[in-house]
């Protein structure tokens, strides 16, 4: 083939916006779109499904509103004309902000409150009001923005109103002025103490809008359900009756999801109308890691030999904070308007620097200048640089911009062709709301997806087919939590006195009378249900409320005194979330170098003795980070239900979980390679009651495995001096199988695996309550060494008559349903474990982190074995031939004494 | 302010000792009636032997410390004195305050009982002490626990009189009636709180326990004793106040404001606050500070005093409204008697009756707009909408807001409270025996069974209650109006001659 000499026009000129264009020019020998780590998915394009705006809108609205409506809109709209609740669950700007704001004006219109011109008939009027709730400042001042563009364009005198924690001025006027008002849940929760302050707004209240309503899940979702129903509370107090309007991103569960949140039903409305034209999604899994490349991507090195190594055996790839930037420099060098997604904002600066490097270092690119430029976007930056950006690239002076999150939601940066994902955002719908950003309307889009070596990325990137599946993630959100519960009826107590009207409303019977019995006896409330129960505690409990955590206790995370920020560059605020007990210990221990936002940080002191807890961070500049060792056993489980799975049980249930983190080990950035271990944490340990989900093995499963893989010893990854443990191989599997399922479930379900904690056991009825015995919890004290005793005294007795298997457990006390999600969706979440145990291209016995190591994990990730694991989850999901096992069963079961063991 | 037949307790948390320079507990030992001084929480010889001083001749309750080798102590009160309790002559209408060292000592304590080798007066009321008892909750199981419950119990079946557990782990502003198992029936144990508490703050609390087994506990901000009562001094400022040699509220006095600026950290200006509020405390006179008033009235009567009632803190109702005319000196009250569960039919008395006859004159409350003015008009918004622009139109004052909120004026009390600042100002109190908590108690009783008649509260006593909030509230007013204003020179002295400087002049 004949070289064709390249002009500057040349290299200039756009490339298509498509997969195949893109991996045909990049610069790298031998890459073509069969490459064994390049995948791409050509999305045709979709038309949009429209209906006219007169079709479902009075005049006055129809006729100024300058689009027809998407279908979803229109139902939207229908619905809730009819008077239901409504949740939109559609696609990233489908127009779900215009089917609430032409609500409001239809509202407005009927209750006279605008004249048919749209002139105001009536001032600071009780006749109809809305309350829209966001789940950020941010984002509530953009949706501000479109709103009163929606007005102007309307022609009608509404007054959109923001009320939160940066209003500044009148705020009186705001409560008894607004038609429109909008704000946080974290301002709600505080805002609901003085509501005969906004009883004007309320007793007209007619429409609450919930935006990015899939956002509550977890911890946040539980609080802002109990949010939720005090203001209902509140509302109809003062003779409100609002409907509500829910807007989400694509969800698996939205009417369950809604319907939790609000304790009323819905109706959804999921047949997307909107538009979009074609796009190429590209998986792009970078190639196995060449020797001489490191962490800071010298790319000369990695630019040859790459694919020569052999792909049956990956055990590293180059990193995709390196490869990412190398996409990104590639694209925008070819006047593709990019974003590129990073996961913290040091890496939207270093991405940067590695793509100039790589532009520098690219032959055909050297000498040109100006064009194709791109810059780092993030919060840390100050607004006016960012706001400077922001114009920089919808005026096509920058072609790039990498960014954190921050441009995921929202701001308008005109319209842009491609965006380049830097590892696998962790949820679908994360995924898609930032690939969405490229192609508005129907114009071409191409979207790159890095992978990193990790499970939750390699299981994408083995299974691309996964970002199309149209049962998304469920969002699991969860009101059984009785510690929330609690401190939400405090709130609601000093709110309006709690009497039997609020049965059922509130809360069921029984829990509403147990928690008033609770406060009651211990001093924070006084009266009875059948009168009035009065909240008498010290004053504002709203401000006790930690929308971060379960209990009212959080830790405070804090630049320690004296840190030059100049000098690291660090932003006034470092925007971190406190974390709850757990964490803190885990992760925020005397000495723990973590890393935040891009830059590292060590623990200098942690400060409990205060009613707020504080940890004071120092940035530093470590050849290591730490990762915390940890003793974890579970005691006195408690089914709830069960269920058969192809023999195997499955259980969902509470119990205590005794975590320690006990020490911690210094680990070498480069190689992992540790520099010192089992430094002590000198941290008490944690005793959680919460909630647990567990599988028992059958028996003549076990005993098959146990001789299938009894031969193993060293392989799953344990010294020689542990090699020769009893049932090493099959426990080994346990434990694998444990990680799998926890590392595969954000697949399956919107939940921070970082909450999720587990322990696989060969003992498995020790950790069960007995009703012969007290509960252990209450004996064993602070000692993982008394649990253990007890346990395996107990084991003694019990014998051979125990099963074994592994726990999943929510990592905060009294739970978040996580477990019970995972309890609900086990079979999806094992299908998926046991695809990527099977799968993954590694080809070590004990595995790699990218399909059974567990960061988290408190045993150094030993013993783990992938083939045993492989075979206990076929089992499960009945794939396998039980007949298999046969030639493994032994004439009779036991032999070997059966060890105490559990590895979390 | 001791009412017949009943025993001043004074309760001083040995946590809150801990925190306390020794003029400070002299203070408050001074300010509180004390029949008998207890000292609940952990053991502490330091805390009992700075109350043994500053009260060398009242007996003291701190079986924590173990000495005399008993650890049960057991006092007596009756013909107006306590004493120990010792075996002779024992009277049946007695109030018996046991204490006893710790929880484990219960046992022993109810045998001593059931033999008869401890007795306690049949008709009068038995306190039981545990100084460090504590309930304990869980918000996971949504359950509560009383450590000792079957001690407890056991105990009070035993006796015949009421009796009442004072625990030591409690905040003064706990009560509450538990319902116990003993032998199959459920007994009735009210407990009380001593005031010992980890919420963040230290008080010290007279509790009033009565011949019926009633406890009415006063608590103050421990802070408010000694040179921290006054305005403007922190911890810091009273450190440096004491290394200079003032130790109590009266030295202050003693400087002149040029003194009190020469030392580190006190402005003028604070050195001027300090100075006239430890006058106040003094001499227990209201000092106005601004050339403010606190009521504006349209023909110069005076204005209506006014004081509201409810179930609680977020009231379901207002079911009583109380108003004190001074220029008649005639008092009005509107009371819900016989249907708790419908909050209109008193409103509309009262607010008819005053648009009625009384529509140009001035409201007075205390803290009513954090109270009684904001539920006032709450409920008419809600129960009578088409009063609330008449209400709105009514001319509503707050003493409390005019005297603390807004700085007009430096009161004698130790909190804020009406009755303290009442009582502190000289006001002779009617003598009611109940506090705002217990009167919002009743009412939710009878709530709970309206056509009960044993539920069926004390109109007269709960009436009778509320006039005297409302002539407290006029007392305190007028003694305002006659107050002395400042003196803004740098004399010191405290005389009153007009000139103006400081405060005022910014």
């Amino acid at each position: 083939m004949t070289e064709i000499p390249t002009t500057e026009t040349d290299i200039q000129a756009k490339i298509d916006v498509t997969g195949t264009a893109l991996v045909e020019t990049f610069p790298r020998t031998g890459l073509t779109s069969e490459s064994e780590y390049i995948d791409i998915i050509e999305l045709p394009a979709k038309p949009a499904n429209t209906v006219p705006a007169g079709d479902v809108l009075v005049p006055t609205l129809a006729d100024p509103y300058p689009y027809d409506l998407f279908s979803h809109q229109a139902t939207a709209l229908d619905a809730l004309g009819a008077g239901d609740n409504v949740t939109v669950t559609t696609s990233t700007s489908s127009g779900k902000t215009h089917i609430y704001g032409l609500q409001i004006a239809r509202n407005l219109l009927e209750a006279d409150v605008l004249n048919p011109d749209g002139t105001r008939a009536k001032d600071a009027t009780t006749a109809s009001t809305a309350l829209c709730v966001y789940p950020t400042k941010a984002l509530t001042k953009d949706q501000h923005e479109a709103l009163e563009e929606l007005y102007d364009q309307l022609g009608l005198d509404v007054r959109v109103r923001v009320y939160d924690g940066d209003t500044t001025g009148d705020r009186r006027a705001i409560r008894e002025g607004a038609d429109v008002i909008l704000t946080n849940f974290a301002g709600l929760n505080v805002y609901l103490e003085h509501h005969d302050r906004w009883s004007r707004f309320y007793s007209g209240l007619d429409l609450v809008a919930v935006d990015e309503s899939h956002t509550y899940t977890g911890v946040e979702g539980m609080h802002v359900a109990w949010i939720l129903r005090r203001l209902h509370r509140v509302v109809d107090y003062w003779g409100g009756t609002p409907q509500y309007v829910l807007t989400s991103a694509t969800i698996g569960n939205p009417r369950v999801h809604s319907e939790t949140l609000l304790n009323a039903p819905v109706t959804v409305v999921d047949e997307d109308g909107s538009p979009h034209g074609r796009r190429d999604l590209v998986f792009w899994n970078p190639p196995p890691r060449a020797k001489a490349e490191n962490e800071t991507g010298d790319p000369a090195s990695a630019l040859e030999g790459e694919t020569d190594t052999d792909e049956r055996a990956v055990t590293e790839r180059v990193p995709a904070s390196v490869e990412a930037p190398r996409i990104f420099d590639h694209l925008t060098a070819r006047s593709v308007r990019t974003l590129l997604f990073c996961p913290s904002r040091k890496l939207t600066e270093l991405s940067v620097q590695r793509a100039a490097d790589h532009r520098r270092s690219t032959p055909r690119a050297s000498g040109r200048s100006s064009s194709g430029d791109y810059a780092a976007y993030n919060a840390g930056l100050g607004r006016r640089t960012r706001h400077a950006r922001e114009h920089q690239f919808k005026t096509g002076a920058l072609t790039g911009l990498a960014t954190t999150s921050a441009l995921e939601l929202g701001i308008d940066i005109g319209s842009l062709d491609a965006t380049i994902l830097m590892g696998y955002p962790g949820q679908r719908q994360a995924f898609w709301q930032r690939i969405g950003r490229a192609g508005r309307g129907a114009s071409r889009s191409l979207a790159v997806m890095v992978g990193d070596h990790r499970t939750l990325d390699q299981y994408v990137m083995n299974n691309p087919e996964y970002v199309l599946e149209t049962d998304v993630e469920d969002a699991v959100v969860d009101i059984s939590n009785n510690a929330v519960f609690a401190s939400h009826v405090l709130c609601a107590a000093d709110e309006i006195a709690l009497d039997e009207a609020d049965i059922d409303t509130f809360a069921d019977e029984e829990r509403l009378r147990a928690a008033t019995k609770m406060w009651r006896e211990a001093g924070f409330v006084d009266g009875y249900l059948q009168g009035a129960v009065h909240y008498s505690g010290p004053r504002r409990p709203q401000t006790r409320v930690n929308l971060y955590g379960t209990t009212d206790i959080d830790y405070q995370l804090r630049l320690a005194d004296g840190v030059d920020r100049e000098r690291w560059g660090l932003p006034d605020e470092l925007d971190l979330e406190p974390v709850d007990r757990n964490r803190a210990y885990r992760d925020y221990h005397e000495g723990a170098v973590r890393l935040q936002h891009g830059q590292q940080f060590e623990v200098v002191t942690v400060d409990e003795d205060r009613p707020q807890p504080v940890i004071e961070l120092e940035p530093v500049d470590r050849p290591y980070y730490t990762r915390t060792r940890n003793k974890v056993t579970v005691l006195d489980a408690t089914s709830e239900r069960s269920r058969e799975i192809n023999g195997f049980t499955l259980h969902f249930g509470r119990g205590t979980v005794f975590v320690h983190h006990h020490a911690y080990d210094e680990m070498y950035i480069g190689n992992s390679e540790p520099k010192r271990q089992l430094i002590p944490t000198n941290t008490p340990p944690i005793l959680m009651d919460t909630q647990l989900c567990w599988l028992e093995v059958p028996e003549e499963i076990e005993a098959a495995l146990i001789r299938k893989y009894r031969e193993y010893g060293v392989e799953t990854g344990v010294g020689q001096e542990q090699s020769g443990v009893a049932h090493l191989g099959y426990i080994a599997g346990l434990h694998a199988a444990e990680h799998a399922t926890i590392q595969t479930a954000p697949l399956e379900l919107r939940v921070d695996k970082n909450d999720l904690g587990g322990l696989a056991t060969l003992v498995m009825d020790t950790h069960y309550a007995h009703p012969e015995h007290d509960d252990l919890a209450d004996s064993i004290g602070d000692s993982f060494e008394a649990a253990r005793a007890v346990l395996e005294r107990r084991s003694r007795e019990l014998g051979e008559q125990t099963a074994s298997g592994w726990f999943i457990y929510d990592g905060v006390d009294g739970g978040l349903g996580f477990a019970r999600a995972i309890y609900e969706q086990f079979e999806a979440l094992a299908e998926r474990a046991r695809d990527q145990l099977r799968d993954c291209q590694c080809g070590q016995p004990n595995g790699c982190p990218a399909c059974t190591f567990d960061e988290n994990c408190g045993n150094d990730n030993k013993p783990l074995l992938r083939a045993s694991a492989v075979d206990v989850l076929e089992q499960l999901l009945g794939e396998a031939d039980r007949d298999d096992l046969e030639a493994y069963l032994p004439d009779e079961y036991g032999g070997e004494r059966r060890p105490t063991l559990f590895y979390s | 302010m001791a009412v017949a037949d009943s025993l001043a307790l004074l309760t001083l948390p040995s946590t809150t000792l801990e925190e306390l320079p020794q003029p400070a507990v002299r203070d408050a030992l001074q300010y509180f009636e004390r029949d008998l001084i207890t000292i609940p929480g952990p053991r502490n010889p330091v805390a009992y032997a700075a109350v043994r001083d500053g009260a060398p001749n009242r007996p003291i309750v701190h079986p924590q410390l173990g000495h005399g080798g008993d650890p049960i102590n057991h006092y007596r009160y009756s013909d107006g004195g306590v004493r120990e309790a010792g075996d002779q002559d024992l009277p049946p209408k007695t109030i018996d305050v046991i204490a006893v060292q710790r929880a484990d000592v219960l046992a022993r304590l109810e045998t001593q009982l059931s033999t008869g080798e401890r007795r306690t007066g049949s008709e009068g009321a038995t306190f039981l002490i545990v100084p460090q008892l504590t309930v304990e909750w869980d918000t996971t199981a949504l359950s509560s626990t009383l450590p000792n419950a079957d001690e407890l119990a056991a105990i009070s079946s035993v006796l015949p009189e009421p009796m009442t557990v004072l625990a030591g782990g409690q905040p003064a502003t706990y009560a509450h009636e538990w319902g116990l198992s003993h032998d199959g029936s459920t007994v009735r144990v009210p407990v009380a709180g001593l005031g010992a508490t980890d919420r963040d703050e230290s008080k010290i609390a007279q509790c009033t326990c009565t011949q019926h087994g009633n406890v009415g506990a006063e608590a103050v901000d421990a802070d408010q004793f000694g040179l921290r009562a006054l305005h403007g001094v922190g911890r810091s400022t009273a450190d440096q106040l004491r290394k200079h040699g003032c130790q109590t509220t009266r030295d202050v006095r003693d400087l002149s404001v040029s003194e009190l600026t020469e030392r580190p950290g006190i402005g003028r200006t604070t050195a001027e606050k300090i100075h006239a509020h430890a006058a106040v405390i003094d001499s227990s006179e209201p000092l106005v500070l601004t050339n403010k008033t606190p009521v504006k009235t349209c023909d110069g009567r005076p204005p209506l005093c006014l004081d509201i009632e409810t179930d609680g803190l977020t009231p379901t109702i207002i079911w009583q409204i109380g108003v004190y005319d001074p220029a008649t000196d005639s008092h009005q009250a509107f009371i819900e008697k016989t249907n708790p569960t419908d909050p209109a039919p008193v409103l509309e008395a009262f607010i008819t009756w005053l648009l009625a006859n009384h529509r140009d004159r001035t409201l007075l409350t205390w803290n009513g707009h954090r109270f009684d003015y904001r539920y006032i008009r709450q409920f008419l918004d809600r129960y009578h909408p088409e009063y609330v622009e008449a209400w709105d139109g009514l001319w509503t004052y707050d003493l409390y807001r005019w005297a603390v909120r807004d700085g007009n004026a430096l009161l004698p009390g130790r909190t804020n409270k009406l009755d303290h600042v009442a009582r502190a100002t000289g006001y002779e109190s009617g003598d009611t025996a109940l506090t705002g908590a217990q009167t919002a108690a009743a009412y939710q009783r009878f709530m709970r069974n309206p056509k009960d008649p044993a539920s069926e509260p004390d109109w007269e006593r709960h009436r009778a209650y509320c006039e005297d909030d409302c002539r407290a509230l006029w007392y305190v007013y007028r003694t305002v109006m006659e107050a002395p204003r400042r003196d803004m020179t740098d004399s010191g002295a405290g005389g009153a001659d007009g000139q103006q400087a400081g405060l005022t002049d910014f």
